[in-house]
Formats: structure tokens, sequence, C-alpha cells
């Protein structure tokens, strides 16, 4: 049956656990190209490069019946003590998703936190902002 | 085995100078001699981007059968394209050889790909 998605129909999950209150979600796929003009040629030409993977998320800042923070898993990889920084574990497991019914149109790839915004404004709910970008393969791609 | 017929995606042409010697006298006055007919020195640098792996070979192997810096050889049609004056002004007042003036630059850009930088200078 024809269908045109709607936001309605999007569902993020950490880890295969879908996290409640996801307002917006993106990802972005870059081709890096490398140029292969050479001298006394008029038009363009390029070879593929590599090819990258980077989205973005806003979720509202929520707390369940459970007093389980919904951001905790995305913040914890940025916002945390220690002097350890980031290391290579600290990889997030995303899987972007389409309902359709019982059918799934995901996208799942492992990815870093590059950045994460916190905030409060008067007469706001408080949100948070994830930057995310991929790291290796897709590990599904069924958008087709 | 001639120097690769590729053809470079950037040239850079210094045309060297005559051979000229320059006094100077303690009152300021300065005299010049000039030692030949020829302009000498001049210096060709040729990049090749974006090539394949196979065609970055061809650059080091004419490097090992030219002994480096030491022999000389012509360049292909292919390295002057793209430039509509006459081919000769890109060499000396005269023909011309070239050599290595170092080793040629490799840089990887990914699998399979490379970046060549060949640095030449004129000889006769």
């Amino acid at each position: 049956m024809a269908k045109v998605y709607t936001g309605r129909d999007g569902v993020m999950q950490l880890a295969g656990v879908t996290l409640a209150k996801v307002s917006s979600f993106s990802l972005q796929s870059d081709l890096e190209t490398l140029e292969t003009t050479t001298l006394s040629e008029n038009i363009r030409s390029y070879s593929p490069g590599i090819l990258g993977y980077s989205g973005s998320a806003n979720l509202l800042y929520y707390k369940d019946d459970s007093n389980a923070i919904n951001t905790t898993n995305l913040l914890n990889k940025l916002i945390k003590t220690g002097t350890a920084g980031v290391s290579s574990s600290d990889t997030v497991e995303l899987t972007l998703r389409w309902v359709d019914g019982a059918d799934n149109n995901d996208i799942k790839l492992t990815a870093y936190i590059t950045s994460a915004t916190i905030g409060a404004s008067t007469g706001e709910i408080v949100s948070v902002s994830i930057s995310f970008v991929g790291t290796g393969a897709l590990a599904t791609a069924t958008i087709s | 085995m001639a120097f690769p017929s590729l053809t470079p995606t950037s040239r850079q042409f210094e045309t060297g100078d005559y051979p000229i010697k320059t006094f100077k006298s303690q009152s300021g006055a300065e005299v010049r001699i000039l030692y030949g007919s020829q302009r000498t020195n001049m210096k060709l640098s040729l990049s090749y981007s974006n090539v394949s792996d196979a065609n970055t070979e061809l650059f080091i192997d004419h490097f090992d059968e030219t002994k480096g810096t030491f022999s000389v050889f012509d360049l292909p049609s292919e390295a002057l394209a793209g430039w509509g004056g006459n081919s000769d002004a890109l060499d000396a007042s005269g023909s011309n050889e070239w050599r290595y003036e170092a080793a040629p630059q490799v840089a990887s850009v990914r699998p399979g790909v490379s970046t060549v930088t060949v640095a030449l200078v004129g000889v006769f």
C-alpha cells in the first residue's frame, strides 16, 4: 500500500532499545571525491573516495516511571568525570527506523557521539541535542 | 624506460637564469660578467593527483632507472599538456634535458590511489 512517511513513523534505538521522547533525528552520508582532472582538460572528473556517515538527534530530557533518564547512555559518552576522556569503546549502536506496520526500514550504525548539548531555558522544555559520526560500515541499511 | 606519459594535474616552472657573476666595489659600483649564452637551472615541478598506485610505481621505477638524480632524460609531450605557448618556452633557450632534482614524493590518498610530486631541474 502506498505510504508517505511522517515523523510519527520515526523511531530511534540505542543498542536495540527504543529511545523515548525523540523529537527528531537525521543521518547524512558523505562521499569524499578525489579530483582527477588534468591539465588541458576543461571538464572536471573525479574518482570516488572515502564514504562516511554522520548525523544528529534531538531528544526531550525525560525521566520515566522507573526514574531512568532516556538520554543517560548518550550523554555519558561525553559528559563524564575522570581524566580518561573518550576511548575506542565509547561507541553507541544506533538504529534509525521508519515503521510501516510490521515492516521496518532500518539504518543501523556504530557511532561516536561527537557533541552533546543540554541546557535549560525559562518557559521551555529541556531538550538534549547530540551529533554523532559513524565508524565502520553500516550494519543494516534496509531503506529501499 | 621513458618518463611516464601521464598528464599532470598541476605544473610549476621556474625559468632559471643566465650564468652571471656580480662584483661590487667599495664605491658601490656594480660589475656583472656574463659567463654563458644559455639560461640554466630551469626547474619544473609536476604533480599527479589521485593516480593509481600502478601509475605511481612508474615514477619510482623511472627514478631507479635514471639512478636517481644522476642521469638525464627527455620529457613526453604530456608533461606540457595544457600549455598554449610554444613548448620551448618551458625549456631552456635551446634543447635541454631534465634530471630529478629530488626523489619523487608519494602520498597515499586511499587504497590504490596516490598523489605523486616530481621535482626536475633542466640541464644541458
